[in-house]
């Protein structure tokens, strides 16, 4: 490991990506709480991260990405209904 | 549903949940046209561990600029041009060679977005979380970075208040090279502190 400029097996970042989801329903599920923690929660994270936490915790072997689920439902569920037009 | 969903299989139970809140939430209007696909493409292609690279690399040529990083590391990072969310207070710890930082979050999957962009998944696994409290020079050597014993640990627990990011040892042997070229020696594994270089 401390071979001076031997990295070979570590991850480089010198490309600025990399597949980060698994699944097509995964990267949607992430861009849905991203639209709703800008655009119900003015951008605050804080109400998701603590569903987030709270999901986690009730299941701790769950797939992340379940949980994440898990936690924007729950969220979801905190927003006042829609107002009447 | 959209295209994404095309599939020829029949929907999973969280495919169906997922696409439940895709319906629930478009119908409110919290979902503009064309956002999810936007904001996927940004973390798949532009925001990621190059970002955490470049400044590595500025801190390890300018020493007024890792001053400032290790001082105020929001505004230091800001000014390489990376922020957003996740990012809104960074702290950056520096490994010398008696001490060895590595960041985790106990609770959820907290992370420094904007200079390594989405964690990865053995980050937010249970395991990780866990153990690296626990025992992290355990789990650190298992993870292929066997510390030795005079070295001292750190584990720093990220939060809703704080996001940590570690500045890894500059490699020897590199007094040559240019800022890019460092830049391109850095990986993300060595800003999580699972990993030397």
């Amino acid at each position: 490991m401390s071979t001076q400029l031997s990295l070979s097996g570590l991850d480089l970042p010198r490309r600025n990506g990399e597949l980060v989801f698994d699944a097509p329903w995964q990267s949607t599920v992430f861009g849905l709480a991203a639209a709703v923690i800008d655009n119900a929660f003015c951008g605050d994270r804080e109400p998701f991260r603590q569903q987030l936490v709270k999901a986690i915790a009730a299941e701790p072997g769950r797939p992340y990405w379940e949980s994440w689920t898990a936690a924007l439902e729950a969220l979801v569920e905190t927003l006042p209904e829609r107002p009447v037009p | 549903m959209s295209e994404r969903g095309h599939h020829p299989a029949p929907l999973s139970p969280v495919e169906r949940r997922v696409a439940a809140l895709e319906a629930l939430l478009t119908e409110r209007g919290l979902v503009p046209e064309g956002f999810i696909e936007e904001i996927t493409r940004r973390y798949e292609s532009e925001i990621g561990p190059l970002n955490g690279a470049k400044v590595v690399a500025r801190a390890w040529v300018d020493p007024g600029y890792k001053e400032r990083l290790l001082t105020d590391g929001t505004a230091a990072i800001a000014e390489l041009g990376f922020g957003g969310p996740e990012g809104d207070h960074m702290v950056v710890v520096e490994n010398t060679p008696a001490v060895h930082n590595v960041i985790v979050c106990t609770l959820c999957s907290c992370y420094p977005w904007p200079v390594l962009g989405l964690p990865p998944s053995w980050y937010k696994d249970p395991p990780y979380r866990a153990r690296m409290v626990r025992e992290p020079r355990t789990l650190l050597a298992e993870m292929g970075c066997p510390l030795p014993g005079d070295v001292e640990i750190r584990v720093w627990d990220s939060s809703a208040e704080v996001r940590y990011l570690v500045l890894p040892q500059r490699p020897a042997g590199t007094a040559g090279m240019t800022e890019a070229e460092l830049a391109g020696l850095v990986t993300r594994d060595s800003m999580i502190g699972v990993a030397r270089l």
